[in-house]
């Protein structure tokens, strides 16, 4: 038998900590440019593909530079920071090559169709934009929006994965170092496949508010991330709770 | 017809049969591959993945459904969504199964909060996000339900049990569970990806279901040759390999039928030939 009230109280703190990364998985979102089929066509700002595409890229680049890392360490400072920095390189670099092909392949200059100068560079931005599309490539705001929503991703995504198995911890009287070097251990392929299952959750439910594409945190769009964070946080709680049972009950 | 972004979607089978062929059709599936599992080595397994295909015709009905009224970003979406919700709901319900020390409760346990995760969603997307789709609440509650009978489903079909310890040993720890949630997800968002437009009908997307059912019923198949052993493996790769024969020639045939004309367009020309 499971003593269900039992887990949940003792596994309170990892709980909520699974609930906060899945809500900054969903606030990252909002900083990633995500362009879906308009900007593959170079018709629209932001990276040619669609939000879950690019959050499952770069925030499972994340969990696997924080797995790598907690068989090092049992410091959540710095698996968390690996996790992080992990999931920036992955994004930064798709954006680079991505820009590579629009600038040096299709042949347009990055350019916001949603602000006038650039709130970064202060560089004019409405001049370049082609007639009729939506903007172009990566301009230098939406790079770095991208960098700031990646790392966010990776936090969140180490953080759940962190507490899972730290949940998991408990149950098989290991520390989560010993069970990251022991080679096939059963809990680690559970946590990262809840992991997982949790950050596609939350990786779709932003892209269901922003519509499908988002420039970064100068787009007007940005502003609806309160709503995806408060489904998001209703959402990985219920998903957490389930967690804990899976994870404590083993 | 059925373009995105065009509202509800004409359906010659009705939304309540589907549902009612995915449930039945994918527990029996699922209880019949764990019941079955001690006759003749567990040839028997084959039943879980048709339990699956059941599900995941029934699942890219539902996402036909939602997804005509236009969701704003690509139907990919929705796959991955369902098997997100799906594969916590599954691993939820196999572990409560073996906690209460009674097995075969679980895909019912995965199927009730799937479901209620899936209509949280539904009803936070309408009332938060402010999406207004009038089905989303119901679709969303069908598509996680469908996703978790496709894991277990095909879960099933690769270990021949139902037992949380199994699947866990062998499914997730040794990343099968990878192959099934692309492989399940795509039987699930990619029929009506590939057919939508203006000459979508219902009939030609779930034959695609079913094709893309089938190929995740081949590659549990080939798991099985190495779980469960080569007479098992190969029952599941045959079985599938026919239901693929059979899924892809009615998706053909439908093709022919919904096109204005199919024509051969030869070998391309040579260099000779185009001077």
């Amino acid at each position: 038998m499971i003593d269900i009230a039992g887990l949940l109280a003792d596994n309170i703190m990892y709980m909520l900590l699974i609930t906060l990364g899945g809500v900054l998985v969903s606030v990252s979102v909002h900083f990633v440019p995500v362009g879906g089929a308009p900007a593959a066509m170079a018709q629209a700002t932001g990276i040619g593909t669609g939000t879950v595409q690019l959050a499952a890229g770069a925030g499972l680049t994340g969990l696997v530079t924080a797995g790598a890392m907690m068989g090092v360490t049992d410091n959540i400072g710095l698996v968390l920071a690996s996790g992080a920095v992990g999931a920036m390189i992955m994004i930064s670099v798709t954006m680079l090559v991505g820009q590579w092909v629009y600038i040096y392949g299709v042949g347009c200059p990055p350019a916001s169709a949603k602000v006038k100068y650039d709130p970064i560079t202060k560089d004019r931005q409405d001049l370049y934009v082609s007639q009729g599309t939506e903007g172009h490539a990566i301009p230098t705001v939406s790079f770095i929006s991208g960098v700031i929503g990646a790392g966010l991703g990776g936090l969140g995504g180490g953080l759940v994965y962190y507490a899972l198995l730290m949940m998991g911890e408990v149950a098989a009287g290991l520390t989560v170092k010993d069970i990251m070097s022991t080679t096939g251990h059963e809990l680690v392929g559970l946590a990262s496949i809840f992991a997982v299952g949790i950050f596609f959750m939350n990786a779709v439910i932003p892209s269901y508010n922003i519509g499908g594409t988002i420039e970064g945190f100068h787009d007007p769009k940005f502003k609806r991330w309160p709503r995806a964070a408060l489904t998001s946080f209703i959402v990985t709680l219920l998903c957490a709770v389930l967690a804990v049972i899976t994870l404590g009950g083993m | 017809m059925s373009v995105g972004g065009s509202g509800e979607a004409h359906a010659a089978i009705p939304q309540s049969k589907l549902i009612a062929f995915g449930i039945i059709g994918g527990l029996v599936g699922i209880y019949g591959a764990h019941f079955l599992g001690n006759i003749a080595g567990g040839v028997f397994s084959f039943m879980g993945a048709l339990g699956a295909i059941c599900a995941a015709i029934w699942g890219a009905g539902a996402v036909r459904r939602v997804a005509s009224y236009g969701l704003g970003t690509g139907v990919p979406s929705i796959g991955m969504l369902a098997l997100g919700m799906g594969v916590v709901a599954a691993m939820f319900g196999l572990a409560i199964g073996k906690g209460f020390e009674i097995a075969i409760i679980g895909p019912v346990i995965a199927l009730v909060v799937a479901s209620i995760i899936g209509l949280l969603i539904g009803i936070f997307a309408n009332k938060v996000l402010k999406m207004n789709i009038p089905v989303m609440e119901q679709s969303m509650t069908e598509i996680a339900a469908a996703g978790t009978i496709l894991i277990i489903g095909l879960s099933v079909a690769m270990t021949g049990s139902l037992m949380f310890n199994v699947v866990l040993e062998e499914v997730i720890t040794t990343g099968y569970i990878a192959v099934i949630f692309i492989a399940g997800g795509m039987a699930l968002l990619h029929p009506f990806n590939a057919n939508l437009g203006a000459d979508e009908k219902q009939d030609r997307t779930l034959y695609t279901a079913l094709e893309k059912g089938s190929i995740a019923m081949i590659l549990s198949g080939i798991v099985a040759l190495s779980t469960q052993g080569a007479s098992v493996g190969v029952v599941t790769i045959l079985i599938g390999i026919f239901l693929w024969y059979f899924g892809f020639t009615g998706f053909y045939a439908r093709v022919k039928r919904d096109a204005f004309k199919v024509v051969g367009t030869g070998l391309l020309p040579s260099e000779e030939e185009l001077e």
